[in-house]
């Protein structure tokens, strides 16, 4: 694959995440985080076709069954059963949290980080776009006031992860392998059980509404 | 052989309560699997005391420090195990947990004890993470065990802030790879295998990562600013559940932010890390202090103790010298003591019902034992003399007041304010006057024993250090 389409699909990975950070409706917020992850699950496939490496593709074909299709599916299910139409709010407002991104993104691409950004020189700016995707995957964490956003940040944030791994050159590890397969079930079992459980007892999944545990 | 022991005599404990419905039986098999892992802990412990590492495959290892972990890890595994049985019980009748919960409990502390033995006796870092990420997982259903708004909220919280930090620190871990690149090593890597490369690590990005690291595992470990979930997650597991993850899992996560540390002193030299690891610690110092003074729970009470002895651990390794011996045996003296002052919360709330200081008063009138066993645990916790970590603390300050005499001043004040904080609400528990009439009842020995066996421990340890644990702390600070 060429550079220029993996810049492309980055791309696609960065936009995603931002989406995730205007949109107000959950459905929509689901399907995006699929998108990513198809973005992500080719990008992958790119270094299989470069290294040939089975348990790669192993890797690639369980992000795609359980990120691309299985996740997706369940938090569709989730928002229909429960009629979460729309996502709770946000701690920052609209343009602040614009604003934000733009001072992360910026951060991301600032000399404070070339020493990240140039492990591999020639994908220097892939690199900075991933780092940046990091750090926007945090503040969709941090901003976000339903546990579905909240998840959605968390499950955004392993995508940026693995696709900084990917342009780094690290991605042939098999034990790093291991570590994204491991994180993606971990994830998934807490996003369907603890989700659930948290809409049983709230009756929303506005995580502002939990309140009693202060000092 | 040891560690094969260890694993499969959990998984089949956790099995057992996972698919039996005897009670006695689940019970019992927990005990036997927990005395299995303190017995194979031992001889363990023993092989690295007399070879100095326990290397069984290229997938495990186990150095001083992790075979001092390893027997921490047995002990209070052990003791919690057997005070989980007799606490569960008085739960169960009060009607507060049924038989499925208690099935679930015991599979899941099984489950927990035997990943926080992999990460520490794991030899490859992704390995190490992978337990630590799966701590996370059992632990965060053991929080939510009560099942009500708040233990979810607690649990939420610690899954959220935890996943936060963990991918911070898999991203730091990733990039620690790097060093191998230049050598094109992309097998099994291993500690040893960062280690050898360390020199390869670019020095700036040598930097980064090890604050990915710090921040990522320091979540786990409780430092501040990442420590909220902490205070939330200890106050709202069951007693027994809190006193694992005080006593034990922090230290665990702390000891791979030493590995990490140990790699990047040779890529950078130690000045960075140092630095680091004593504004954390400062920061979780100062901040446990303010708030242990004005706690209102005594439970969260015991998790911003917590929080204040994982900084002046920190502290220890950031003053290096002789603050890393104090620091090692901080370590332990808080496994042992803490755990056994979660254990002693747990029979208060067996008693009393509630976790707030104010509905606590004359628990020497009511639950005497318990109540001399929490003042016990209180005056050994804030390092009151004949207690080990008075001389831990002395140590780590007296390593600090030449190079960091401000910051060390400033942490003797603090460790006052704590003391007088803590005596504040421990006393008004132990001796205040009770507003109204709670009967006085026999106290169960299965309540009883567990914390006073880990108190008699740390008491030990504080005026007898035996030789194995000397030549463990030894290599520990060679290494570390």
């Amino acid at each position: 694959m060429s550079i220029s389409l993996l810049q492309f699909l980055l791309g696609i990975v960065f936009l995603t995440i931002i989406f995730l950070h205007l949109t107000r409706k959950n459905f929509g917020a689901v399907v995006v985080y699929g998108i990513q992850s198809l973005a992500i699950t080719v990008i992958l496939f790119n270094s299989f076709l470069e290294t040939k490496s089975l348990f790669l593709l192993f890797v690639i074909l369980t992000i795609l069954i359980v990120k691309v299709i299985l996740a997706p599916v369940f938090f569709i299910r989730l928002i229909k059963n429960h009629e979460l139409t729309f996502s709770a709010s946000t701690y920052l407002n609209m343009p602040l949290t614009l604003i934000v991104l733009a001072v992360f993104t910026a951060f991301a691409h600032s000399d404070k980080f070339l020493p990240l950004t140039n492990i591999v020189f020639a994908h220097h700016a892939l690199l900075a776009l991933s780092l940046s995707a990091i750090f926007i995957s945090l503040i969709l964490i941090v901003n976000r006031k339903s546990a579905l956003s909240q998840a959605l940040g968390v499950l955004s944030l392993e995508n940026s992860i693995v696709a900084f791994a990917v342009f780094a050159g690290l991605e042939q590890s098999p034990m790093l392998q291991i570590g994204i397969l491991f994180d993606i079930f971990s994830w998934i079992i807490i996003a369907t059980v603890f989700i659930s459980m948290i809409y049983r007892h709230f009756g929303s999944l506005d995580t502002s509404l939990m309140k009693s545990l202060k000092d | 052989m040891e560690l094969l022991i260890i694993f499969s005599s959990l998984f089949i404990a956790s099995l057992i309560a996972l698919i039996s419905k005897r009670r006695a039986l689940i019970e019992t098999v927990s005990v036997i699997a927990s005395l299995v892992v303190f017995g194979a802990s031992t001889v363990i412990a023993s092989k690295v005391v007399s070879a100095g590492e326990y290397l069984p495959n290229v997938y495990f290892s186990v150095d001083s420090l992790g075979a001092l972990l390893l027997l921490i890890i047995s002990c209070v595994g052990l003791a919690v195990t057997v005070y989980s049985i007799a606490y569960l019980r008085k739960e169960s009748a009060k009607g507060v947990v049924g038989l499925t919960r208690i099935r679930q409990y015991f599979a899941l502390l099984n489950l927990f004890v035997a990943v926080m033995v992999l990460a520490v006796s794991s030899s490859s870092p992704i390995l190490a993470w992978i337990s630590i990420e799966a701590t996370t997982l059992s632990t965060a259903f053991l929080i939510s065990f009560y099942n009500k708004p708040s233990a979810m909220e607690a649990a939420w919280k610690y899954l959220i802030i935890n996943s936060i930090g963990l991918l911070l620190a898999f991203f730091g871990t990733l990039l620690y790879f790097t060093s191998l690149q230049t050598v094109g090593e992309t097998g099994f890597t291993t500690w040893g295998n960062l280690l050898s490369n360390a020199t390869y690590l670019d020095p700036a990005v040598a930097k980064i990562v090890f604050i990915f690291v710090l921040i990522g595992y320091g979540t786990k470990v409780g430092l501040v600013p990442m420590h909220t979930w902490l205070p939330d997650a200890h106050s709202k597991a069951p007693a027994p559940i809190s006193a694992l993850l005080s006593g034990v899992l922090l230290n665990v996560a702390f000891i791979i932010v030493l590995r990490f540390k140990a790699i990047t002193d040779l890529a950078i030299g130690p000045d960075f890390s140092q630095k680091l690891l004593i504004i954390f610690g400062l920061f979780s110092v100062l901040v446990a202090a303010l708030i242990i003074f004005t706690q209102k729970n005594y439970k969260r009470l015991l998790a911003y103790s917590s929080i204040e002895n994982m900084g002046i651990t920190a502290l220890g390794f950031g003053f290096g010298g002789v603050g890393i011996f104090a620091a090692v045996l901080h370590l332990i003296y808080h496994s042992l003591v803490k755990s056994a002052l979660f254990l002693t919360a747990g029979n208060i709330f067996l008693k009393y019902g509630s976790t707030k200081i104010a509905k606590i008063r004359g628990a020497i009138g009511v639950i005497p034992v318990t109540a001399i066993l929490f003042l016990v645990g209180f005056f050994a916790i804030t390092g009151a003399p004949p207690f080990g970590i008075f001389l831990t603390k002395l140590l780590i300050f007296s390593a600090g007041i030449t190079l960091h005499p401000v910051i060390t001043i400033l942490m003797i004040l603090l460790t006052a304010l704590v003391f007088v904080g803590f005596f504040r609400h421990a006393q008004a528990m132990v001796f205040g006057k009770a507003e109204g009439e709670i009967k006085k009842e026999s106290e169960s020995f299965w309540l009883i024993l567990p914390p006073l066996s880990l108190l008699v421990l740390a008491f030990y340890f504080s005026v007898y250090q035996p030789p194995f644990l000397q030549i463990l702390i030894d290599n520990v600070i060679s290494h570390y």
